[in-house]
């Protein structure tokens, strides 16, 4: 996707997010993924991590929020092309004068934004029902954080939509790509546990720089090199995405408009 | 005599057909995904989050809990398409339409998923033993292989109750996922029961799985068959009353959508 659509469609990017909003408040898997999974998820590691330092509350709740994210991109973003193509709307979109990466960028921005109420839920849960005093150690480093990575998600997104609608067998695998990325992204407990191979792993995902970020501004356990080194590969990494989407938004237009199968690609 | 055959037919027949037609996982690659690769995950993650908060020693707690819980996949959302499934693929009026005996139809739905559950099961424990060294060698394995058994019919009956909120509504995978969840939490799979408040401890003991999983712990520790007895019987009881539930939605559904007309849109 070209940067400098971003600025010249931001009114169509946020309409398309004003809409979608609208559209998936009514539903109900929707509201489970941004809503209830992560705060059962956040009751699961209250519970399991009493007694892990003083700062494991705050933990929980951004990493349990972050679950939230990530599982409404995986789930709800990646099928953001595809549900247009169910609705019976995608010939449309396509047949636009609006370029179509950012139709499907104001749609993730919707859902990314969303789930950021997932880490609301959880701060709440944490503060009302357990009786936690949380305390955000540097909330404007924090809020940064957060800015960049609804960036970097959204970017990723736009990865795994035209993905998941040119390459079916990947969508099939969609159910077993959730907990890994928990895993390997480091939301719930730190990646230094896991295997030293899978290291690389984690350091080439997106939502491992935003974890690191949300987590080391929010519990104070960071300094601001370290930060500074998150902000700076959630920035690279979008635009690395950026620039395969529109790879990837080009090639699925040209076999859907060549082939003319829009509807089956 | 013939009465007795025709029904133990419709039976298997019911059993094969709604797997295979209805439990929309059944191809290769998406039940590799769903049933093997996910479970997996699932149990990796709460293994090493359960490690962490425990300072790495109680890695088989979190293992073989999480190896149990993975019966709830094809207990609650196996059994939730195979009944479900009939509606959403408007089957569900031929189906109503049928002399055939409603108890056969509606336990038949669940047999498959039993056997399907207790193989995840078993494959759960073997990823346990192969990649977090769970040692299986006091277990009774024969008391193990009941207790598995045991804990996926009986989270089997949840799940035809389940599968009967799928005639009802059309928020189904909102409840499951939930309901799915709220396993994990109040089974004991990953936070010992004892720790919990009073209130979930109660919640914790009218659900399937519960008893299931602490037999299991016990099996696997070196416990005998006597030890885990009475846990299996309260285990199983409470899957019967769950499956009885759904039984008697289920029938009352058929009546109600008849009277009224709303087949296809209660």
């Amino acid at each position: 996707m070209k940067f400098k659509n971003l600025i010249v469609y931001w009114r169509t990017i946020l309409r398309v997010a004003e809409i979608t909003l609208r559209h998936q408040w009514n539903d109900s898997f929707i509201l489970f993924a941004i809503l209830v999974q992560p705060m059962l998820i956040a009751i699961l590691a209250l519970f399991m991590l009493r007694g892990s330092g003083e700062n494991y509350a705050m933990f929980v709740v951004v990493g349990s929020g972050l679950t939230g994210l990530w599982s409404s991109l995986l789930f709800i973003s990646g099928n953001s092309i595809n549900g247009e193509r169910w609705q019976g709307t995608l010939e449309s979109l396509v047949a636009a004068p609006i370029p179509f990466e950012v139709i499907i960028f104001g749609k993730n921005l919707a859902n990314v934004v969303q789930s950021l109420l997932s880490m609301s839920t959880s701060y709440l849960l944490a503060a009302l029902l357990f009786g936690y005093t949380l305390q955000m150690s540097a909330p404007f480093l924090f809020t940064a954080s957060v800015f960049l990575s609804i960036f970097a998600f959204i970017s990723f997104g736009l990865i795994i939509a035209p993905l998941f609608i040119m390459y079916r067998g990947i969508q099939q695998w969609q159910n077993a790509m959730e907990f890994p990325v928990y895993i390997l992204a480091g939301f719930l407990f730190p990646i230094a546990l896991l295997p030293n191979w899978t290291t690389p792993v984690s350091y080439i995902l997106p939502p491992y720089w935003a974890a690191r970020a949300l987590h080391e501004t929010s519990t104070g356990e960071g300094d601001l090199q370290k930060i500074l080194l998150a902000w700076g590969m959630m920035l690279i990494f979008s635009i690395v995405d950026l620039f395969i989407s529109s790879k990837l938004f080009r090639k699925m237009l040209y076999k859907a408009r060549v082939d003319a199968t829009l509807e089956t690609v | 005599m013939n009465i007795i055959t025709k029904n133990l037919r419709l039976f298997w027949q019911g059993t094969v057909l709604s797997y295979v037609a209805l439990f929309a996982w059944f191809r290769p690659v998406t039940y590799a995904a769903s049933k093997i690769l996910m479970p997996l995950a699932q149990i990796i993650f709460f293994t090493f989050l359960g490690s962490y908060a425990s300072g790495g020693t109680d890695v088989d707690f979190y293992v073989i809990g999480n190896a149990i819980q993975i019966t709830a996949v094809s207990g609650i959302f196996g059994v939730t398409m195979s009944i479900g499934g009939d509606r959403w693929a408007g089957t569900l009026p031929y189906l109503f339409g049928t002399p055939a005996n409603r108890m056969m139809l509606f336990f038949g739905r669940a047999f498959m998923h039993i056997i399907d559950g207790a193989f995840g099961v078993v494959i759960a424990l073997g990823w346990g033993a192969l990649l977090f060294g769970v040692d299986f060698s006091h277990t009774d394995f024969s008391a193990l292989g009941l207790t598995i058994i045991v804990t996926t019919t009986s989270t089997c009956g949840l799940g035809l109750l389940m599968g009967c909120l799928s005639l009802i509504t059309a928020n189904v995978m909102f409840v499951n996922n939930t309901v799915y969840f709220l396993l994990l939490i109040f089974s004991g799979a990953n936070i010992a029961i004892d720790t919990l408040p009073n209130w979930m401890q109660a919640f914790s003991k009218a659900l399937p799985l519960t008893r299931g999983i602490a037999s299991a712990r016990t099996l696997i520790a070196g416990g005998s068959f006597a030890d885990v007895a009475p846990l299996l019987v309260s285990e199983i009881g409470i899957g019967i009353a769950y499956g009885i539930l759904g039984y008697f939605l289920f029938t009352w559904f058929e009546l109600h959508a008849k009277r009224k007309g709303t087949l296809e849109t209660v």
